[in-house]
């Protein structure tokens, strides 16, 4: 396995619960995957590479506000809503 | 004859609907009815709504006798990819983890083809997300390749290929970010066209790899792949990264017999299929024998075109799926607890095997510890190959390799050993990872199982790539070819 | 008086959070803004639907400049966005959009004004370096309701500009000093309203604690979401009131991310997510870097006002106005100019404008507080000067009635209020009032003369001579009453001492 592949972490980072057969198949999976990456950690590369595309600012968007969605819609789509906004289980530990 | 209207191609159709020897109506109800007898043998479609279509034929009919027909696309349909929104249409990405959702707004490429007068027609089988090379990857379906239903139609816009191999639509979209236009398109014998990165709005286009996809034109010749082009690239402010066509791109200028053909050294090597590269070498000696000048370029760092690829791709997936959540649309668990728990079960029901291992795989590449070995390195080796590719393309004017090292495998046969399949890109994600224009086309058969070739080109000389197909699909028969079924 | 004592050291920084004064947001073209119904500020790419893509908003980059021109910082010739990838429910696309690496602005620094010894005596000054600000998106807003939560995505993706400190602030009075001066900054030019009872201004506050003169920073601690400047200046107290007496009881501080209970004036630790953190951060594909060209620079740095202790230090040094009155006149940029308005007619005594400014105007407007009808919003907020019933010239035409000696201070109260609520000039109300105060001295000389043989006020007369100097008021209030109140009183007090000598 690639060093530092540790499939529980990733999968939380992820938002991902596997059973335990998918971490197996996945792990053997991504293991050979990773393997084969090994051209890439030695390989010759040039230095750090600069972004191939720069734009002035005549591709920036003027401030003009443009049209919504609606409340309605918006709920509309969503799996939960109430009162005109969506609805989520019980966060906890709210930062905001 | 009614009967004969889906071998058609999109070209011969305009001219005959600009005659008035045709209607809208008479074509996409002849479609329709070939529909309901083939897709289920197909798979092609996952939605097609009859009503929806023939109310736009009647629209389209009604302009063209006032006079306002919109130019050659008026009336004819387009099939479109089911990850490219179209209001009121399904957006599924044939995932279940959007299995629900209806778009509420119109991609960029819908409203050009609306102004064009096209018809919007139905949903097209894709790989979950566009992640896959078989179509087998869909939550909804499968697709079957037509030329032999055993065999998968490639991927991931397979859907988009067997729908023209199949004579259920005259043309139709697909998105590549690895060769899933070009690739569909060799299985199924069919033209597919990934635009120069830039030359068509992304708007619209559920990302994948956001700096690798792009929107592009299929049809059963080149021709009509032109056409269709014409429509899609223009510019659009709601797309940073999108700038718009430059003429040169798709004005076409010089003769085709005039172009310098590059083959890249050592290419036809690489595990590719005795008949696949005895076809590919018969393409370059009809160039040849054309006129053109045909030399050996070299391209180095070939090697590292897969391991790049799959690092920048699967990394940039896996933050663009984190949207996917249950929280704003599509699939929400009913698993209760914190809102962790039903995000984390959301996806978890949403997503199949394939889309969970590239967001694990992304998520490692970037992860901390590990972004600078992985991410950052693939960054510059991709800015490596761009500039070899570049660097080729001074000198030659396209360069020509198989599209596919072997021909349309059987449904199921790779499906245990995703590297084997990821290492069967080898030909078609070097375009993406430069963001150079390619184009796959017919040239004969492996058996019954047809073969593409695939050209290259500098930035936004996709005229010179449809140049160079047209002098091959003239010389040949493979155009507007179509599977018995 | 510190709340710090005097063996040791608090080292506070500050990540202050400024949604930027545009119409719509930032990489958006939906409108926003404070108000609104749940969700009716949300476009598609608001939402994060699939297939939708950032654009960014002009506006909100060249304020963002601006800001950076303010302080002085450098504008780089390139900025790039970046995503930081964590999944909250308030975060439409389970990524915000931000600069780690390329950010808008890069340096700076913000001068402050400490309290003085009393109100009357300035304050020391300080200048607070600016590490860096760079443009991201802000969060939707979560509540909570029975046993749910709720989102609403009107405020995801309005443009914040996150303006880092250095580690330059040593106290409470000195982080509170900061964050006026800086709102008064944004205001000012124009790059923020600085709204803190609408968000429009949030803080993160880090703070660590270490002995006097020691020279490693000590563990710090992260509160973060204050919205007001009290509860950073409560916070900055209570923070490194625990972590001495901590530290000080032989534990260690740990690393931690607080919040602050500004109803309970407690702060409470964080629990530590899963996962603390891993952010992924890499270049945002979807939005390329932008060159930032040197003529826009050049044409926003017109737009940079004169910095607000440049101002105050002109008005007492050149002008020689008081402290006090230089302070609350630079503290609003439409004040100042205004007030520079009325010295450019009148430039013989802007103290004497102040004065009246202070004194009277900004009173009188405040007061107009409830003058507007009953249905009316305008009820509840005081005239603005932009509507204030009299312009600059003509404050500046009354004082200089006053100073020519035409009316006397007392009079031109009385102006004053007929001005304000009439909108006429000073010399045209005088005139109909009759109020040109006599300065006749002949004519003084004579009433003076007659009041001081008058034996009612022979007594106070003798006071007055004895020594006692407020004596001699008493004999003034029978001249005004003589000349119905239009005696300048300077002339008055002026005789009454000559002929009592």
């Amino acid at each position: 396995m690639a060093e530092g592949f540790d499939i529980d972490h990733l999968a939380r980072l992820a938002r991902l619960s596997l059973t335990a057969e998918e971490k197996a198949l996945y792990s053997s999976q991504l293991s050979q995957i990773l393997g084969h990456f090994q051209a890439l950690a030695q390989a010759d590369l040039p230095a750090a590479v600069g972004d191939a595309r720069v734009v002035g600012e005549a591709a920036l968007r003027s401030d003009e506000p443009g049209p919504v969605l609606g409340a309605e819609a918006v709920t509309r789509i969503a799996p939960g809503a109430r009162d005109g906004q969506i609805s989520v289980p019980r966060v906890v530990d709210d930062e905001s | 004859m009614a009967d004969a209207l889906h071998t058609l191609s999109a070209a011969e159709l305009g001219r005959r609907l600009a005659a008035g020897t045709l209607t809208s109506r008479v074509l996409c109800e002849a479609l329709v009815a070939r529909y309901h007898t083939m897709n289920e043998k197909v798979g092609a479609f996952t939605h097609l709504d009859p009503a929806d279509v023939l109310a736009q034929a009647d629209a389209s009919d009604a302009r063209r006798r006032s006079g306002q027909g919109r130019g050659p696309l008026e009336g004819i349909p387009v099939a479109i990819k089911d990850n490219i929104a179209v209001k009121g249409q399904p957006l599924t990405c044939s995932s279940k983890m959007l299995a629900p959702l209806v778009s509420p707004y119109d991609s960029h490429v819908a409203e050009r083809l609306r102004a064009a007068g096209a018809i919007l027609y139905g949903r097209l089988n894709m790989d979950e997300f566009a992640m896959g090379s078989s179509t087998e990857n869909s939550a909804l379906r499968k697709t079957f390749n037509p030329w032999d239903l055993a065999r998968i139609p490639g991927g991931s816009s397979g859907g988009s290929a067997a729908a023209l191999a199949a004579g259920l639509v005259p043309l139709s979209l697909g998105s590549d970010t690895g060769g899933s236009i070009r690739q569909p398109a060799s299985h199924c014998g069919v033209v597919g066209l990934k635009p120069t990165y830039g030359l068509i709005s992304r708007f619209g286009l559920v990302a994948f790899a956001s700096s690798l996809d792009q929107i592009g034109p299929m049809a059963r010749s080149v021709e009509d792949c032109a056409l269709l082009l014409h429509a899609l690239a223009s510019a659009d402010t709601r797309d940073m990264t999108c700038f718009g066509p430059p003429d040169r791109a798709l004005t076409p200028a010089g003769d085709a017999k005039q172009l310098r053909i590059g083959i890249p050294k050592g290419f036809l090597g690489k595990g590719v299929a005795p008949e696949v590269a005895a076809a590919v070498t018969a393409v370059g000696e009809f160039y040849r024998a054309q006129g053109c000048a045909v030399s050996e370029v070299e391209l180095p760092s070939a090697d590292l075109a897969v391991p790049t690829y799959y690092v920048v791709a699967t990394a940039e997936a896996s933050s663009n799926l984190g949207r996917y959540d249950g929280v704003r649309y599509g699939h929400r668990s009913s698993v209760a607890g914190t809102p962790v728990e039903m995000m984390t079960a959301s996806r978890s029901e949403g997503f199949g095997p394939e889309v969970k291992r590239r967001i694990l795989l992304g998520t490692f590449v970037l992860s901390a510890g590990y972004a600078d070995a992985y991410y950052v390195r693939a960054l510059r080796a991709r800015a490596k190959i761009r500039a070899e590719y570049l660097a080729a393309l001074a000198g030659v004017d396209v360069l020509l390799t198989p599209t596919v090292p072997t021909p349309a495998f059987k449904i199921g046969e790779k499906a245990s050993d995703p590297l084997q399949l990821y290492l069967e890109d080898i030909f078609t994600i070097p375009a993406n990872l430069a963001g150079l224009p390619a184009i796959s086309v017919p040239c004969g058969k492996s058996g019954h199982l047809p073969v593409g070739f695939h050209l290259v080109g500098a930035p936004f000389s996709e005229a010179k790539l449809l140049s160079a197909g047209r002098l091959f699909e003239a010389a040949h028969g493979y155009a507007h070819q179509q599977a018995a079924l | 008086m510190s709340h710090v004592p005097s063996d040791w050291e608090v080292v506070i920084g500050l990540e202050v959070h400024v949604q930027l004064r545009t119409r719509a947001k930032v990489f958006a073209s939906s409108p926003w803004g404070f108000g609104q119904e749940p969700n009716e500020q949300v476009d598609p790419v608001v939402l994060g639907l699939p297939g939708t893509l950032p654009v960014v908003n002009r506006e909100a980059v060249e304020k963002a400049i601006l800001f950076g021109l303010v302080v002085g910082a450098e504008v780089p010739e390139r900025c790039a966005w970046d995503r930081k990838n964590y999944f909250y429910p308030d975060n439409p696309k389970n990524y915000q959009l931000t600069q780690k690496d390329f950010p808008v602005v890069v340096g700076g620094q913000v001068e402050i004004e400490l309290p003085g010894a009393s109100r009357n005596v300035m304050g020391e000054h300080k200048f607070i370096r600016i590490h860096h600000a760079h443009l991201e998106e802000d969060v939707g807003k979560l509540s909570h309701a029975g046993g749910g939560s709720l989102v609403d995505y009107n405020r995801a993706g309005v443009p914040l500009l996150e303006i880092v400190t250095e580690p330059d602030l040593r106290s409470s009075a000195e982080a509170e000093a900061f964050l006026r001066s800086l709102v008064a900054m944004l205001t000012q030019a124009g790059v923020a309203d600085c709204d803190m009872e609408k968000g429009q201004l949030r803080c993160d506050c880090n703070v660590s604690v270490r002995r006097r003169g020691a020279e490693k920073l000590g563990t710090r601690t992260e509160t973060k979401n204050l919205n007001s400047i009290s509860s950073v200046r409560d916070t900055v107290i209570h923070e490194t009131a625990r972590q001495i007496r901590e530290l000080e009881a032989g534990r260690s501080i740990t690393q931690e991310t607080r919040g602050w209970n500004a109803e309970l004036a407690r702060g409470y630790v964080l629990r530590d997510k899963e996962d603390a953190h891993d952010y992924r951060y890499f270049p945002d594909p979807d939005i390329p870097t932008l060159r930032i060209s040197r003529e826009t620079v050049a044409r926003l740095a017109k737009q940079v006002p004169e910095n607000l202790y440049d101002r105050q230090r002109r008005y007492v040094e050149k002008l020689g106005l008081p402290y006090t009155a230089a302070s609350v006149l630079v503290n609003d940029r439409d004040l100042a100019e205004w007030f520079e308005a009325a010295v450019a007619a009148h430039p013989a005594n802007p103290s004497g404008i102040a004065n009246l400014m202070a004194n009277d105007l900004l009173r009188d407007l405040a007061a107009s507080a409830g003058s507007a009808g009953a249905f009316e919003e305008a009820a509840q907020s005081p005239l603005s000067l932009a509507s204030c019933p009299i312009r600059p010239a003509q404050l500046a035409g009354l004082v200089k009635l006053t100073d020519d000696g035409v009316i006397s201070k007392q009079q031109a109260k009385e102006v004053f209020a007929e001005m304000f609520k009439t909108g006429r000039d000073a010399a045209a109300i005088v005139d109909a009032k009759g109020l040109r105060q006599n300065s006749d001295t002949g004519e003084l000389e004579k009433i003076v003369q007659e009041v001081i043989a008058d034996p009612a006020v022979a007594k106070s007369i003798a006071e007055y001579r004895a020594g006692n100097e407020k004596a001699i008021n008493a004999l003034k209030g029978p001249i005004m009453k003589r000349t119905q109140g239009k005696a300048n009183p300077v002339l008055i007090d002026q005789l009454l001492r000559k002929f009592l000598a």
